[in-house]
């Protein structure tokens, strides 16, 4: 399986417009046997002069049935929902951009995780609830990253997440994590981080709601005073039309970033963003969609600006 | 090329389809299942249960596209449209929430005689065209041929 997209985008007010090759994406599983499992994610990205290629997430995996599964490796972070929704499979996100706080590369949370993963349901009635508990590395010193080669400092990073699919209630997802880490930074005291985000979905297509919140807190291990948060979120709403216009998808986004200036993780980042967005996503192939956006960005350092952005994606895959 | 096999034009259909008999829920005997509900069936046909109580694995067996009984069960089970089911279980496999996906069946015989040989699978066929070397699964407590059953 696979996925890639390319795409146009026109930027007001700069010469920047111009064609992309997002990320070409190969998924590689193997069931070693009925409980075992391999799994990688190998993307492919465009760089300025060239392309550069990583292992997404890469585990190993074993189901010891539908209440404990224990695997290890590399991850995306179980933080909130669209990290682990969509990963980096444009084609089964109904946007072409990702929410601030999840974009590849943020530094608003931590995308990757790399240590052991105990996931599986919980004996819950018509509540459909179910966890996930990781233990690894934290943040590398450039805190986009994950510690792949190891934790830079001796305070591992956990997390815990728990969400409900209700029985009752078929399409409707809600969920809570929990993320703690401590980071060291290449000139400075290292920082305590303790992450909490929130997720309500439904996940049918008429519509498709998708909230998402989180709030962090960064302290000086040194000084409790030196501290700040992060408060941000977004909510996003689709709806598939009906009948013969059903390969079409109208979208809309709105998502707000605030972190204090006194945060002494992020504080100088310039990660305060406001944004809104509109398009609309064709499904003319079962494979592949085209979606077109209008963005309205504010950002900390850059002011405001409008954009507008085509994209077709698609999956390799079969069915 | 496996882009080309579904035409356009009808990937959104959502007409309710016709099936002249009620579906039937078939296992493995081996299984020991007689009775689910129809939200801890819907959680077995999407994944989120994928073992039994013995904690042998479910194997799902589903029609290929274009069949009365794949259509229904999309419709009244799943609660999807086909892309929207094809996007489903590559959501799901990309997320390694599951192994595989569902196992393709052809036609009834290939789907009865599966289950016969597959250890912890399950699928549906026709009510009429069951025969005794499958479990029938009660559905909120009702067979195909009682009144009220929920896949009619």
């Amino acid at each position: 399986m696979g996925f890639g997209d390319i795409g146009y985008v026109s930027k007001d007010g700069t010469d920047e417009d111009g064609f992309f090759v997002g990320q070409a994406v190969a998924h590689l599983t193997a069931s070693l046997d009925d409980s075992f499992g391999v799994f990688a994610e190998i993307s492919l990205t465009a760089k300025d002069s060239e392309y550069s290629i990583e292992a997404e997430r890469l585990m190993v995996k074993y189901d010891f049935s539908d209440r404990f599964k224990v695997s290890a490796g590399r991850y995306h972070t179980p933080i909130g929902y669209w990290n682990t929704a969509f990963h980096h499979g444009a084609w089964l996100q109904t946007t072409i951009i990702r929410p601030l706080i999840v974009k590849f590369g943020s530094e608003l949370v931590p995308i990757h995780f790399v240590g052991i993963l105990l996931e599986g349901s919980l004996p819950s009635g018509n509540l459909g609830l179910s966890y996930k508990a990781g233990f690894g590395n934290g943040r590398h010193a450039n805190i986009a990253r994950a510690g792949d080669a190891g934790d830079i400092n001796g305070d591992k990073a956990w997390l815990l997440r728990l969400s409900s699919k209700p029985k009752k209630m078929f399409g409707l997802e809600f969920g809570l994590s929990y993320y703690a880490d401590e980071v060291s930074l290449p000139a400075s005291p290292n920082v305590d981080e303790n992450t909490i985000a929130a997720y309500a979905v439904w996940t049918k297509e008429s519509p498709e709601l998708i909230f998402e919140y989180i709030h962090s807190e960064h302290e000086l291990v040194t000084d409790s005073n030196a501290s700040g948060d992060v408060d941000a979120w977004y909510g996003q709403i689709g709806y598939r039309l009906p009948g013969k216009y059903s390969q079409w998808k109208p979208y809309a986004r709105i998502e707000k970033t605030d972190v204090d200036s006194s945060d002494p993780l992020l504080g100088a980042e310039g990660l305060d963003y406001d944004a809104g967005i509109l398009g609309v996503r064709w499904d003319f192939n079962p494979y592949a969609a085209i979606k077109a956006e209008y963005r309205n960005e504010e950002f900390a350092n850059g002011g405001r600006e409008n954009n507008f952005a085509l994209q077709i994606s698609f999956v390799l895959a079969k069915l | 090329m496996l882009l080309c096999f579904v035409m356009p034009q009808v990937l959104y259909g959502t007409d309710s389809p016709v099936v002249p008999s009620p579906i039937a829920i078939v296992v493995h005997k081996g299984t020991g299942i007689e009775d689910l509900s129809l939200d801890d069936l819907r959680r077995i046909f999407l994944a989120d249960q994928q073992f039994w109580s013995d904690r042998t694995r479910i194997t799902l067996l589903v029609r290929a596209p274009q069949s009365d009984e794949r259509d229904f069960v999309l419709n009244r089970i799943y609660q999807m449209t086909e892309p929207q089911f094809r996007q489903y279980w590559i959501a799901k496999m990309f997320r390694s929430e599951v192994p595989r996906g569902p196992k393709i069946v052809f036609s009834t015989n290939m789907t009865v005689e599966l289950v016969v040989a597959i250890p912890g699978s399950i699928s549906f066929i026709r009510a009429d065209e069951v025969s005794d070397n499958i479990q029938v699964v009660r559905i909120d407590g009702k067979l195909p041929s009682d009144a009220g059953y929920p896949l009619k």
